[in-house]
C-alpha cells in the first residue's frame, strides 16, 4: 500500500527497516506450529496484560478510603468510564450491571493500545484483527443478550428488523441493511475501526522514524535537514498515537456501551 | 522489512490466526476475570465505604444541630419558667413581708394594749392599797387624835385651835 512512497526512498538507501504490512503478520516464536504459538505481538500483549494485573491488582489491594495520587488517578479513570460512558449513555440503572464490563474494556483496550509507543514494545497489543475481534464479539453476545432479555428474541428481532414508523415497501431495503447491521457490521466495525487505526499508527510512527535513519544517519549529505523534519514528525506522530490510544479505547467503549442500549426498550 | 516482505498481501492481515484466537480469548478471560472478581469490587467497597462515611457524617451533623436547637429550646423553656418562677418568689414574698409587718403591727398594737391594761391595773391596785392603807392609817390618826384630846384638857378656844392645826400638820406631814 506505500510501496510507490517507500520505493522512492528506497533508492536512496539499501536496506533501512521500512514498517509494512509484514510487521502486524509475524513469525511464530514460541510453540510455533500449535494452537499456543506466540509472535512478536501476542508476547507483547501478554506482557501488556501481566503488567496491567501487577500494577493495577497492587492498586486494588492496597486500596484505601483517602486515595492517595495514584489512586485518585486511577478512580478517577474509574469515574469517568462509569459516569461519562455508560451512565451518559444508559442512565444509572440500566448500566450498573455493564459498569465492570465496559470498565475492562477501556483500561485493557488503552493499556494494549498504548504499548504501540512504549520503547520495547513499540507495537500495540491490540494491532492484531484477533484482539479487537474478541473484544467486539464480547460486545456482539451482550448486545443480544441485552435483546433477548428484555424483549424476548421475537420481539427484540421485530423491532430491529422492522423499525416503526417506516412505509412497508421500505422494509425491503432496510431489513436486510439491519440485519447486517445487527449481525455483521457492528462488531466488524468496532474491530477494524481499532485495528486500522493501531496498523496505521504504527506505520506512520514507523516511517517517520525510518525516514530519520535514513535522512539524518544514513545519507550524509543535505539531506539531512529533511531527517530533523521527519524527526519532529516523529515525535508529533508519538504524542499523537498516545492520544488515538486514548481515544479510539473511549470509541469502542462508549459504541459498546451504545449498542447494548439499542437493545433495551425505547422507554421503561 | 524490505519491500519484499513487504509485499505481503495486507488481506492476510485481516484473517485471524487460531493462536491469535487461542491468546486473545485467555487474556480477555483473565482481565474480565481480574476486573470483575478482584479489581471491580474493590473499589466499589471503597466508594460504598466512603459513601457512607459522607452520608453518616451528614447525619451526624445534622444530628448535632437538631440536639443544638433542642438543648436551646430546652434552655429558653427553663429560662422562662425561672423567670416566672421568680416573679413568683418575689410576689410570695412581698405578701409575706406586708403579712409580717402587718402581723407584728398588730402585736405591737396587742402588746401595748397588754402593757396599757397592766399599767392601768397596777395602778388602780396601788390605788386599792393605798385607800385600804390610808382606811388603817385614818383609823390609827382618829384613834390618836381622840387620845390627844382626851390628854391635853381642852381649856380655852386658843389651845384648841392650835391644837387642830397641830394636828392638821401632823396629819399633812404623816400623810406624806
Amino acid at each position: 500500500m506505500n510501496e510507490t512512497l517507500l520505493s522512492g526512498v528506497m533508492l536512496a538507501s539499501g536496506d533501512v527497516e521500512l514498517p509494512g504490512v509484514g510487521d502486524f503478520l509475524l513469525p511464530e516464536i514460541i510453540f510455533p506450529g500449535t494452537p499456543f504459538a506466540m509472535d512478536r505481538i501476542i508476547m507483547v500483549r501478554v506482557i501488556a496484560t501481566v503488567i496491567m494485573l501487577v500494577v493495577l491488582g497492587l492498586t486494588a489491594a492496597r486500596v484505601k478510603l483517602i486515595p492517595g495520587r495514584w489512586q485518585a488517578a486511577v478512580e478517577w479513570v474509574l469515574e469517568f468510564v462509569r459516569e461519562q460512558i455508560v451512565y451518559q449513555v444508559m442512565g444509572e440503572e440500566r448500566g450498573k450491571r455493564y459498569v465492570p464490563m465496559i470498565t475492562t474494556m477501556f483500561l485493557t483496550i488503552f493499556v494494549f493500545n498504548i504499548c504501540g509507543i512504549i520503547p520495547g514494545f513499540n507495537i500495540a497489543a491490540t494491532a492484531t484483527i484477533t484482539m479487537p475481534l474478541v473484544f467486539a464479539g464480547w460486545c456482539f453476545v451482550q448486545y443480544w443478550i441485552a435483546g433477548i432479555r428484555e424483549k424476548g428474541l421475537g420481539e427484540f428481532l421485530k423491532e430491529e428488523l422492522f423499525p416503526k414508523g417506516v412505509p412497508a415497501p421500505i422494509y425491503i431495503l432496510l431489513t436486510p441493511i439491519q440485519l447486517l447491521e445487527l449481525l455483521v457490521i457492528r462488531p466488524v466495525s468496532l474491530t477494524i475501526r481499532l485495528f486500522a487505526n493501531m496498523l496505521s499508527g504504527h506505520i506512520m510512527v514507523g516511517l517517520c522514524l525510518a525516514a530519520t535513519q535514513l535522512f539524518l544517519v544514513e545519507s550524509h549529505s543535505l539531506m539531512a535537514v529533511i531527517g530533523v523534519g521527519t524527526f519532529a514528525a516523529g515525535i508529533a506522530m508519538t504524542l499523537f498515537e498516545a492520544f488515538v490510544a486514548a481515544l479510539q479505547a473511549f470509541i469502542f467503549a462508549m459504541l459498546t456501551t451504545a449498542y447494548i442500549n439499542m437493545s433495551y426498550p425505547e422507554a421503561e | 522489512m524490505t519491500i519484499a516482505e513487504g509485499e505481503k498481501s495486507g488481506i492476510a492481515l485481516f484473517i485471524p490466526q487460531v493462536y491469535d484466537i487461542v491468546w486473545s480469548l485467555i487474556i480477555l478471560l483473565i482481565v474480565a476475570v481480574f476486573f470483575y472478581k478482584f479489581f471491580m469490587p474493590k473499589f466499589q467497597a471503597v466508594f460504598d465505604e466512603r459513601a457512607a462515611k459522607i452520608e453518616g457524617g451528614i447525619a451526624k451533623a445534622e444530628q448535632a444541630q437538631a440536639d443544638a436547637v433542642a438543648a436551646k429550646e430546652k434552655y429558653e423553656a427553663q429560662l422562662s419558667t425561672a423567670r416566672v418562677e421568680a416573679s413568683k418568689i418575689r410576689d410570695d414574698a412581698r405578701a409575706e413581708a406586708s403579712h409580717i409587718i402587718a402581723d407584728a403591727r398588730s402585736r405591737a398594737e396587742s402588746d401595748a394594749a397588754q402593757i396599757t391594761a397592766n399599767a392601768q391595773r397596777s395602778i388602780e391596785s396601788q390605788q386599792q392599797q393605798a385607800l385600804v392603807s390610808l382606811k388603817g392609817e385614818v383609823g390609827v390618826l382618829a384613834t390618836a387624835l381622840a387620845g390627844k384630846i382626851l390628854g391635853t384638857k381642852l381649856q380655852d378656844a386658843d389651845v384648841q385651835s392650835s391644837m387642830i392645826d397641830q394636828m392638821i400638820d401632823d396629819m399633812s406631814t404623816s400623810g406624806k
